[in-house]
């Protein structure tokens, strides 16, 4: 009776070396495949060394990306992670000190929802004032597929009634009304809406219910509330569109980009607005700020007649501590931040289906982030 | 056979040739034989009944198998014969643009396994012995149900439990190592109950042996019936640590990822593959995205498939030999 000395030691090994696997750290990291990224903005940023963490909204991921790798091209010793796991998800994880900050499609809340006060709670993390702050404006897209139909008008009133479910069919009176040059078919309209919680459904029904509160009598929030059916994450409703004969959705723009969709025009009162970024930016630029100081939460105005401005947008924030307990941190934050709102990266951003922030918020931006500390 | 045996009495005494004085014996043995065709076509064709019920039972357990496994190989396998995939990692690589390593998360996922492995390997083995070799009465029953108990929490709970404790009690950040002590509560109860198989199956007469040899009772477990289990051990720990690996839940709630290189399990975030599959798939529309997705998948699954096969060939080559 003897054991299989060689085979046991091996085994032995094997379990040892996974888990000696687990000292190796000392080994240099390399420097990462800097050369990786094409067509990223060039950046003159004061570099950090080490790790930069943030977490939230899936709508600025894309953009959010691109001014990370842009950093990174320029910083070698630079890593920043952002998971794209929901603003509400960001935010939480913000108050827990988890992240260094956070991205959220909505500013915090200064009143109390489900018992706490978004603003008061992150005050306490922070020790210090925390401040939102307007990064990316991410235009939200009514995107079809219809056959036949490359070019089609909606106003707010009737795209509530079709989000609602009150029309169903192309060729509804109230459809044709607004495209009169367009021969629309008979097919039934099939509405996609996101299935998780999201802050361009909020987005989308708070256009809604301010430009047509007649026709959209349910509440706004990142839960839908209309009719149709539910596909999980703008991905999804992207590609769900894309496969079906008379499919109408809301996503984000660089989503219905990338997915070549068609998107509707919207007609505010002063004529159609396609959607581009100086359309969407007029918007942004006729909100209101309703933070004080250098915290800079918009209020947008969706029912705005502004002549060729795209009402449906989305203005996505990164909420940062005022002043960082750790003053590394805060350098890291500010030298991030300052790239990100630079010109030549914003700039970049409208490939992506972002539109960038207009002169005058910009400039408050700029000033914001030169007094985080 | 019981049904059958009463025409079978039949034939040794009417069938039998025992002499010309019998002969109006032959129509009952004739009839008797006809008796018995029945119940053997009978068998036969509840035999290919069970034959086909089984086969097909079989090929339908197949089928998701073989459909998964062509599926994600088919689709991830061109991502791997790229050299990059395994020595790079996603550093500046946006979902829209292709390619890129998946080392950073193979790294990290072998890194907190190792971790796991090293925590509760002792632990569970330990606990193991205890409860075969020396546990009696209510500490050791009590021992036990708590491993049954163990054993049935989901994965997500002991997930919330280590942030609870980790992060909300104790206020650290996550990391790599957090994830890992999660995993060490999914791991130690599948250590502990394999173990405590292959410890009860090391025959009574080795122990009674050694003890009349005058050996000392640790000394007996630790030099023979621990030796003696080793290899049914071994293959039970990489079984569970090839189960483990595979582990979302925790590294979604523990383990932010990161498409850096980073192998400190202290400190900042880690890249592990369910995580890459799991950032990739919020961009499966993109072509580029969903490949990277599906070669992760496929790395993991080849990752888990060779510890499997370490684990079989453990077994045959360390056992015992007789």
């Amino acid at each position: 009776m003897s054991v299989s000395r060689v085979s046991a030691i091996g085994a032995l090994a094997l379990t040892g070396a996974l888990a000696l696997s687990a000292c190796a750290s000392e080994n240099p990291a390399p420097a990462g495949n800097t050369a990786g990224a094409g067509g990223t903005a060039a950046v003159n940023a004061d570099c950090f060394e080490g790790d930069l963490k943030a977490e939230g909204s899936s709508a600025q991921k894309n953009a959010i990306d691109e001014a990370i790798s842009a950093y990174q091209t320029a910083c070698g010793d630079a890593n920043i992670d952002y998971q794209p796991s929901g603003s509400g998800a960001g935010i939480k994880q913000f108050i827990a000190k988890q992240v260094d900050f956070a991205g959220s499609d909505s500013a915090l809340k200064t009143e109390e929802k489900d018992g706490i006060i978004e603003s008061e709670e992150a005050k306490n993390s922070c020790g210090s004032d925390a401040w939102n702050l307007p990064m990316v404006t991410g235009p939200v897209a009514i995107a079809y597929n219809v056959e036949g139909v490359d070019k089609l008008v909606l106003n707010a009133d009737v795209a509530a009634k079709i989000f609602n479910g009150e029309i169903t069919t192309w060729d509804d009176a109230a459809i044709a009304e607004l495209n009169k040059d367009v021969k629309l078919p008979s097919t039934p309209i099939k509405v996609y809406f996101r299935s998780d919680e999201s802050g361009t459904t909020e987005n989308f029904t708070k256009y809604l219910k301010a430009a047509a509160p007649e026709a959209w009598p349910h509440e706004t929030g990142k839960k839908w509330t209309g009719k149709g059916e539910g596909k999980e994450k703008s991905a999804g409703v992207a590609t769900a569109t894309q496969g079906q004969d008379g499919a109408i959705t809301y996503v984000e723009w660089s989503y219905a980009q990338q997915n070549q969709l068609a998107m509707a025009a919207i007609d505010s009162g002063s004529g159609p607005v396609e959607l581009t970024a100086e359309s969407a930016g007029k918007t942004v630029a006729t909100a209101q700020q309703v933070g004080t100081g250098n915290d800079l939460a918009l209020k947008i105005d969706y029912a705005t007649k502004e002549e060729g401005a795209y009402p449906i947008v989305l203005v996505t924030y990164e909420i940062v501590c005022s002043k960082y307990a750790d003053a590394e941190t805060g350098k890291k934050v500010k030298s991030f931040l300052k790239s990100f709102a630079s010109d030549e990266v914003q700039g970049s951003l409208t490939t992506q289906g972002y539109a960038p922030l207009p002169a005058e918020v910009a400039t408050k931006v700029k000033a914001a982030i030169d007094a985080i500390s | 056979m019981s049904l059958t045996t009463t025409p079978e009495h039949h034939v040794p005494d009417d069938g039998a040739p025992t002499g010309p004085t019998t002969p109006p014996s032959r129509p009952p043995a004739r009839q008797a034989a006809r008796e018995m065709d029945n119940p053997h076509q009978a068998r036969a064709v509840k035999d290919i009944l069970a034959r086909i019920v089984m086969w097909s039972a079989f090929a339908l357990a197949m089928v998701p198998l073989v459909w998964i496994l062509w599926t994600v190989a088919s689709q991830g396998v061109h991502m791997l014969t790229e050299a990059t995939w395994w020595t790079g990692n996603q550093r500046n690589i946006n979902s829209d643009d292709a390619g890129g390593g998946a080392r950073h998360a193979i790294e990290g996922t072998l890194i907190q396994a190792g971790m796991t492995a090293l925590i509760s390997i002792p632990i569970g083995i330990l606990t193991a012995v205890y409860l075969v070799e020396y546990g009696r009465g209510r500490l050791a029953k009590a021992i036990s149900f708590m491993v049954d108990i163990l054993s049935g929490v989901p994965s997500i709970v002991a997930a919330l439990f280590i942030y609870a404790v980790w992060v909300t009690t104790f206020g650290i950040d996550r990391s790599g190592f957090a994830v890992s002590l999660s995993l060490v509560l999914l791991m130690i109860p599948t250590i502990v109950r394999s173990t405590e198989e292959m410890l009860k199956l090391v025959p009574n007469e080795l122990r009674e042996a050694s003890y009349a040899l005058g050996v000392p009772k640790w000394v007996t477990v630790v030099r023979i019936v621990l030796r003696t289990a080793f290899s049914g051990i071994v293959t039970g720990i990489l079984l569970g640590l090839a189960r483990v690996m595979g582990e979302t839940a925790p590294l979604l709630i523990l383990g932010p990822y990161t498409k850096n290189f980073q192998r400190d399990l202290f400190d900042g975030n880690m890249a592990t593959l369910p995580t890459m599959i799991n950032q990739d798939r919020g961009d499966f529309a993109l072509v580029t995205a969903a490949e990277r997705m599906w070669g992760a998948a496929l790395t993991l699954i080849i990752l888990v498939l060779l510890l499997n096969i370490l684990g079989r060939v453990v077994a045959h080559y360390g056992s015992v030999k007789k």
